[in-house]
């Protein structure tokens, strides 16, 4: 029935999320009050507790079409909801450079987590308890990446020696690198040139190769170990 | 920043799929119990009733014991599945505390009544070590049952997610086992059923966030 309801919507293009199409759907028609609007007149601050009993509904409504596979209000519901988890993850993540990660956490986690909505519910605590805990997450994590980095007034140049070194020396080190590469199967380089030297991901690289994560932890692991070998050989 | 946020947007809606919705917690917990209690039921009656069973259940205090170690059972199955719905508060996942608290001050009353009737030699402790395997075999098909369905939740706190999964599978246990397991003092309950419920619990929670985590990034 979801799916027949949702064939009977426009086709929206690239940037749905951001359009708005006409619908039978009063919740989905932009001629809708309660459809929000950027051409929408400012609400006045008394109308502030209907204005966010309507979104609520809005959004409620929204995911559950969403859960029914309505791609559509899904993208809508998405586009609504992301500048206000920009505001809320900005008011309680002090770094900026890595607000956008967070959100882009919770939005995957809303994803993964959208049949645990249960519609007779209220929508916001049900988005802000995912939001908090990620935001928690992400906190844990950098917490313990801290305490594993230690902080320096000037950062060194290499690792080897207070000199930086030269251009001929620099040279001699990609050699032996290449050196220890060319002694590694065509697995393992590969492993090696995908994750190490153009940094894709575990599961970038898997996309590639069409080989297993776990095969490729191996490589790489193996790789590291006999150009570790090979290099103190030299 | 790994992608663009509006690319993530257009991935997550690009395939997007109807879903099964989530029971609620509590019709969930209810289908549970029913399976489980009848499963433990099924291997009391395989591995054979304790003799004075009877007896017992016209003590008081035992069925006191018994009521609370299966309403333990089912509230700790409710409130781990309350635990992986996001938005529910905080409140449902203490609710199997009051039961459980009851089930150990009924063991520890009987305790005081073994005391008051066979003196010290009331509260010898001895070596019994099946207690600790019994529990656990009996736990399993329920604990395994439970695990699978809450890994369909939220992985909101999987340390007491999986801490209250644990107690309902193994309060069920500990409860089938009091059906078998005859010639039991209370202090012998109260050390080796609970100590081994409470001891399970804490390795249960160790799995915890491997169990229950979200989905890896790019997996």
């Amino acid at each position: 029935m979801a799916q027949a309801a949702h064939r009977c919507l426009p086709r929206l293009g690239r940037d749905a999320p951001f359009g708005v199409a006409e619908s039978s759907n009063p919740l989905l028609d932009p001629r809708s009050p309660l459809v929000m609007s950027n051409q929408s007149p400012p609400i006045p601050p008394s109308a502030t507790a209907t204005s966010r009993q309507a979104s609520e509904e809005r959004w409620r409504e929204l995911m559950r079409s969403a859960q029914s596979g309505d791609a559509r209000a899904y993208s809508l519901l998405l586009a609504e909801l992301l500048p206000m988890l920009r505001r809320v993850v900005g008011h309680k993540w002090k770094n900026a450079n890595t607000v956008e990660d967070i959100v882009q956490e919770i939005l995957l986690s809303v994803h993964a987590v959208r049949h645990t909505y249960d519609s007779s519910r209220p929508f916001m605590p049900w988005l802000m308890t995912i939001a908090n805990r990620r935001i928690a997450d992400a906190a844990r994590y950098h917490a313990g990446r801290a305490a594993h980095e230690t902080t320096v007034d000037v950062m060194p140049e290499t690792f080897s020696g207070d000199q930086p070194k030269s251009t001929q020396d620099l040279n001699e080190t990609h050699d032996l690198l290449r050196q220890a590469l060319s002694i590694l199967p065509e697995s393992q380089r590969e492993a090696i040139e995908l994750m190490k030297l153009k940094e894709l991901t575990l599961a970038e690289t898997a996309k590639v190769t069409g080989k297993s994560i776990a095969s490729l932890k191996v490589s790489v692991h193996r790789a590291i170990k006999a150009m570790r070998a090979h290099l103190e050989r030299k | 920043m790994i992608m663009d946020t509006e690319a993530l947007l257009r991935s997550l809606t690009g395939d997007l799929r109807p879903v099964r919705r989530l029971a609620p917690p509590v019709r969930r917990a209810m289908g549970w119990f029913a399976a489980s209690l009848a499963f433990a039921l099924y291997v009391a009656h395989v591995v054979g009733l304790r003799h004075d069973l009877p007896v017992l259940f016209t003590d008081g205090r035992f069925i006191i014991e018994f009521a609370a170690m299966l309403l333990t059972g089912l509230m700790a199955a409710a409130a781990a599945f309350c635990a992986g719905c996001p938005g529910r508060p905080l409140w449902e996942r203490f609710a199997p505390l009051p039961f459980a608290g009851l089930w150990i001050a009924s063991v520890v009353f009987g305790c005081w009544q073994d005391l008051m009737r066979s003196g010290a030699a009331g509260l010898a402790v001895t070596p019994d070590p099946i207690c600790l395997p019994t529990i656990l075999a009996l736990s399993t098909i329920p604990g395994a049952a439970i695990l699978v369905m809450i890994r369909r939740g939220a992985p909101l706190a999987p340390l007491s997610t999986t801490a209250l999964a644990a107690l309902a599978a193994l309060a069920l246990g500990a409860a089938a086992m009091r059906l078998t397991h005859d010639g039991d003092a209370n202090v012998m309950v109260l050390v080796w059923q609970v100590g081994s419920v409470a001891v399970l619990i804490c390795a249960a929670m160790l799995f915890g966030r491997r169990l229950l985590h979200w989905p890896e990034r790019h997996a």
